[in-house]
């Protein structure tokens, strides 16, 4: 990220939310973001998938400034570079947990997701869960099904915002466990919004936000 | 006060803030229940008010004397030497033609002398008659109404029977005469002359004096009248007529009450969603003090708003559509039953009732469910906020076991009898079949969603596994929506399949019934109570021209039989004839009924009469024909599908017995066998000169039969449009808010690489799945329907015996039509689901 500056119009007034950010996450790191709410950071892992443009200055992913990709480009980005993880998991409520998990390779048009799927599951320790709704499923476990969603189609880059915001201390210490492990093993970079001190700690770095800058390294 | 606070700001602020969805709520309401209007007020026009155009000129009289054939004009004297000081009326009552517009307008013969003494000469004078008795020995004078736009001294050309003559505008009378607009009135003299009834009038009015009672005089006077000569009270004929067009529009008024139903299951979706999307502010509310009858009451009154605006919107829409309707309702009501001119169209306080009733009534109970659910919501329900999103349960096995129930319920409805002349009970079966599908849908939506989600994915991609998910998983308002649009569709399938059916069966009777190769009647439009006559010499002639072989006269008369009108007919009975034209219920062979029937007092009724009259073969009947009360024995019912108030058929030389006028009313020519057509044709046109006639091949007769019974239905297929136009509106703004619900579920998927077009593409499966689901349940809850229509309420209401047909074009022409405009309703929902920002809606829930 160079110089990135991202305003909202909120009621007819300018809202800064990043502040001439600058910021080089390195392959296979994992960084955290910790501030207190409306700090910036989930603008940052907005700007920072693609989802988002900023209002000055250039998001670069492996390179590929993202302002000068078109929709469709910036699609493919995504579905090839970028896993989103939620605080409030964000599952489909009408698929089975397998479902779940086959939706990106499903619109990315894989034919037969279901291994690579099944696969992913198993690789957070749900497999045996593949067939449940979700609604079945204890908030750790729709966390895992999430991670397993974002990981399935192979990114170079997730982004996790307040993963575990809505879980308790324990399953939440999981949670952060099974990224750290992916990590490691996967080779990927995570970069994650929180607002927990003890959750950044488990970060190879972590950057402090406030007022929609960075603070400290 | 405070309570009112709270409903605003809970309540209707929120309801302003998104005023389409608002919107569509009101246009649900309102074009539902402006079908209801508009067809009560074009039927009020055109049938409602029914006042016979035979009433013109009628003045202030208490009873009518009427006879099948007319009455003899000596009546009117012999009344006239009892020492009872009655003042009578004699007229004259048939329809001219006004060769220059081809408009058929009343024709009244009045006593311009008789009038001109006592109190009548009053009226006379207030309708513009100034010493009209200067012109009564003058056969071409005519007083004709201002709404006619002639001058006095000018010709006008009319076509009486089958004469056409110059007439002179001696007169105009003003509209305050009431001559019913565009009536030509005549000495009685000319009348008769003119109309061929020398000798008969065809009603006498009879203005009793004050004292005594009036059965008094009713007893009197029918004491010195022969035994067929019938005395009433005055109008009889116009009540009769009212009572023949109560079931047509009985059946119209059920009709149009289709597009408020479909209206309801929109209604009760639209509250259903309210209460579902506000689930946690409810829980909030109740945790705060609210008690359960305050939510039922705030739900009840936020419909009830509604159900007012909607209601009050929809009389001038209604105002609008009635418009549109009348001149359908009056084709119908003139070419099937009777004469009339319809009225104006009037937003009375009565169609003001009717929307408001029919609006709210529907809008509240639609909205009773839900918002009773709404009241039981509990307070706990605000602290289950974004754990899980509230489902709507269904139970959809115990529902389809009700469902088995009421299509049970439905089936023995079905068999019961008619009540009071309606078929009540063939409207309930109906009802029962509605709900039965109404409440098997919920099994039939997850049937099909969730057994044909991989199927669907293997053939659509991953934007129909989620459509086929996301309609499963909110399954009761797929099911609404379904029902919404199947009910519409439905009405549309069993309305289509009846109509087809019936045209079909009009068909093949034509076929059969018309064997002749000719036809000729008096030129001039013909509603169904008018018989103009051919001189009896025609037919002779025609007779005589080479390559003909045979005519057959037929002679009609309008009649009343037990307070109803009837056509009474008199035909040649030709054994020998190749092809004979009737077929009857018993299946016995035409010859030989029609040779039972040449052989003394036997009469032969059409099915339509039959059913009226609950009469059948082996029954006798009594009919008034001239001075007498002969009594006919039923041979048999035959088919027909010409005239809704039933025939009444008798052998020529037994009509002529007791009503003994030899003019026919219509002539069937039979050719020789190799004869030529055209040039017959034009031999039977030289023979009739001097005559107007109109001669039609069979061909053209049977296209102008179908013309008229296509004429006759365009008002259920303008009915069927509002209902599908109000389902497929619904459905559009249903499924708005649909992508407004899911705008969390586009988010992810945008968030997970999907696409605009991934994401427009989900949307319109979801229509298209809901379309094809509504067509699939809307044909097989039609297909029942129509059997309900032709087998029972066609039956009671008119007598009709349809065979069933398929109309395999229409119905796939109009299912397809529907689905292409579901398909279409999702078009702008998909817009909106495109260009939501997935940030902002993720980041809202």
């Amino acid at each position: 990220m160079e110089h990135v500056t991202r305003d909202y119009a909120a009621e007819g007034e300018r809202v800064r939310a990043l502040n001439d950010v600058s910021l080089s996450v390195g392959s296979g790191r994992f960084v955290a973001l910790v501030g207190r709410s409306g700090c910036g950071k989930s603008t940052l892992l907005h700007l920072a998938g693609a989802m988002d443009f900023p209002t000055a200055g250039h998001v670069r992913l492996e390179g590929l400034a993202t302002d000068a990709l078109s929709e469709p480009e910036l699609t493919r980005l995504r579905r090839e570079k970028v896993g989103f993880v939620f605080q409030s998991f964000q599952l489909l409520n009408t698929l089975s947990v397998v479902e779940n998990v086959e939706v990106p390779l499903l619109l990315a048009g894989r034919r037969n997701p279901r291994p690579a799927a099944m696969e992913r599951l198993a690789s957070v320790g749900l497999a045996e869960l593949a067939h449940r709704m979700t609604h079945q499923l204890s908030g750790g476990q729709m966390q895992r099904v999430a991670i397993a969603r974002a990981l399935v189609h192979g990114p170079r880059l997730l982004l996790a915002d307040e993963p575990t915001g809505n879980l308790d201390t324990a399953t939440g210490n999981a949670i952060l466990h099974l990224l750290r492990q992916i990590r490691e093993e996967q080779k990927l970079t995570i970069l994650m919004a929180t607002h927990s001190a003890e959750a950044a700690a488990i970060a190879d770095v972590v950057i402090h936000m406030r007022d929609g800058q960075m603070v400290q390294d | 006060m405070g309570r009112f606070t709270l409903l605003y700001r809970l309540m209707l602020r929120p309801l302003l803030q998104r005023p389409g969805r608002a919107l569509l709520i009101l246009f649900a309401i309102a074009l539902g229940d402006a079908a209801v209007v508009a067809i009560d007020m074009a039927g009020d026009a055109a049938a409602g008010s029914f006042r016979s155009s035979m009433e013109s000129f009628t003045g202030n009289n208490d009873l009518e004397i009427t006879a099948a054939g007319g009455v003899p004009e000596t009546i009117a004297a012999q009344l006239a030497r009892l020492p009872l000081d009655l003042r009578l009326s004699p007229r004259i009552e048939d329809h001219a033609t006004i060769v220059a517009t081809g408009e058929t307008v009343p024709l009244i013969g009045i006593d311009l002398v008789g009038e001109a003494n006592g109190e009548a000469a009053q009226r006379l004078d207030q309708a513009g008659l100034r010493d009209p008795i200067q012109h009564i020995n003058d056969p071409d004078a005519v007083w004709v109404a201002g709404a006619l736009g002639k001058a006095v001294g000018e010709k006008i050309d009319l076509l009486i029977n089958d004469q056409t003559r110059d007439y002179t505008v001696r007169g105009l009378v003003p509209d305050t005469a009431k001559l019913g607009g565009d009536a030509i009135l005549m000495d009685i003299r000319a009348a008769q002359q003119a109309t061929g009834k020398s000798g008969r009038v065809d009603r006498i009015l009879i203005k009793t004096p004050r004292s005594g009672s009036f059965d008094d005089w009713q007893r009197q006077i029918r004491r010195a009248l022969p035994a067929g000569i019938m005395l009433s009270p005055q109008g009889s004929a116009t009540a009769a007529n009212r009572r023949m067009l109560a079931a047509f529009r009985w059946n119209l008024r059920v009709l149009s009450y289709i597009a408020l139903l479909v209206g309801a299951f929109l209604i009760y979706n639209a509250i259903s969603v309210s209460v579902v999307r506000r689930r946690a502010d409810i829980g909030a509310v109740r945790a705060l003090g609210a008690s359960r009858n305050m939510v039922l009451s705030a739900f009840l009154l936020e419909s009830s708003l509604f159900g007012l605006i909607g209601s009050l919107a929809a009389l001038p829409l209604g105002r609008l559509l009635a418009s549109g309707a009348v001149g359908m309702l009056s084709t119908t009501v003139n070419a099937l039953y009777v004469s009339s001119t319809a009225g104006a169209l009037r937003i009375t306080t009565g169609s003001v009732l009717l929307a408001l009733i029919a609006g709210m009534g529907v809008t509240l109970a639609s909205a009773l469910a839900p918002a009773r659910e709404a009241s039981q919501v509990p307070p706990t329900e605000a602290m289950a906020r974004g754990r899980r999103e509230y489902e709507v349960r269904i139970e959809r096995h115990r529902d389809a076991l009700i469902a088995l129930i009421l299509a049970v319920l439905g089936a023995v409805a079905a068999q019961a009898p008619e009540i009071a002349g309606k078929p009540l009970m063939g409207y309930l079966a109906a009802m029962l079949f509605v709900g039965a599908s109404a409440l098997l849908t919920p099994l039939v939506v997850h049937a099909v969603t969730f057994a044909g989600a991989g199927l669907m994915r293997r053939l659509m991609g991953v934007e129909a596994l989620l459509a086929c998910r996301s309609l499963g998983g909110s399954l009761r308002r797929t099911s609404v929506l379904v029902g919404a649009l199947a009910t519409a569709i439905a009405m549309m399938t069993s309305v289509g399949i009846m109509v087809g059916s019936f045209r079909q069966t009009v068909l093949t009777w034509m076929d059969a019934q018309l064997s002749g190769d000719l036809y000729l009647r008096p030129a001039g439009a013909l509603n169904a109570d008018q018989h103009p006559t051919i001189a009896p010499r025609v037919a002779e002639r025609i007779a005589s021209v080479p390559g003909v072989e045979s005519v057959a006269r037929f002679r009609a008369y309008e009649i009343e039989y037990q307070g109803l009108p009837a056509t009474l007919a008199g035909v040649d009975i030709d054994l020998h004839r190749r092809e004979q034209s009737l077929s009857f219920l018993s299946g016995r062979p035409p010859v030989d009924v029609l040779r039972e029937l040449a052989a003394g007092d036997n009469a032969l009724v059409s099915e339509p009469f039959a059913n009226k009259h609950h009469v059948k073969a082996g029954d006798t009947i009594t009919l008034p024909l001239g001075e007498t009360r002969p009594t006919f024995r039923i041979l048999d019912i035959f088919y027909d599908y010409g005239h809704e108030a039933g025939y009444i058929l008798l052998a020529r030389q037994t009509m002529l017995k007791y009503l003994p006028n030899p003019a026919p009313t219509n002539l069937a020519v039979f050719l020789k066998p190799g004869a030529d057509l055209e040039s017959t044709r034009a031999a039977v046109q030289k023979a009739v000169a001097g005559s107007d006639l109109l001669i039609l091949s069979n061909a053209v007769l049977r296209r102008e039969g179908i013309r008229v019974f296509d004429q006759t239905f365009a008002i259920t297929y303008a009915l069927e449009a509002i209902s599908i136009l109000v389902a497929i509106g619904g459905i559009a703004g249903a499924l708005l808010s649909i992508v407004m619900d899911r705008r969390r579920e586009f988010g992810i998927l945008r968030f997970l690489g999907g696409t605009g077009s991934q994401i427009r593409k989900l949307t319109l499966v979801e229509a298209g799945l809901i379309g094809l689901l509504a067509n699939a349940t809307g044909l097989a809850l039609g297909f029942v329907l129509s059997l309900v229509l032709i087998y029972v309420i066609n039956k009671q209401s008119f007598g009709w015996t349809i065979q069933f047909h398929w109309p395999v074009t229409v119905l796939l022409s109009s299912l397809s039509l529907v689905y292409v405009a579901t398909v279409l309703a999702g078009i702008a929902p998909a817009r909106i689901a495109v260009r939501l920002n997935p940030i902002e809606v993720v980041h809202e829930e």
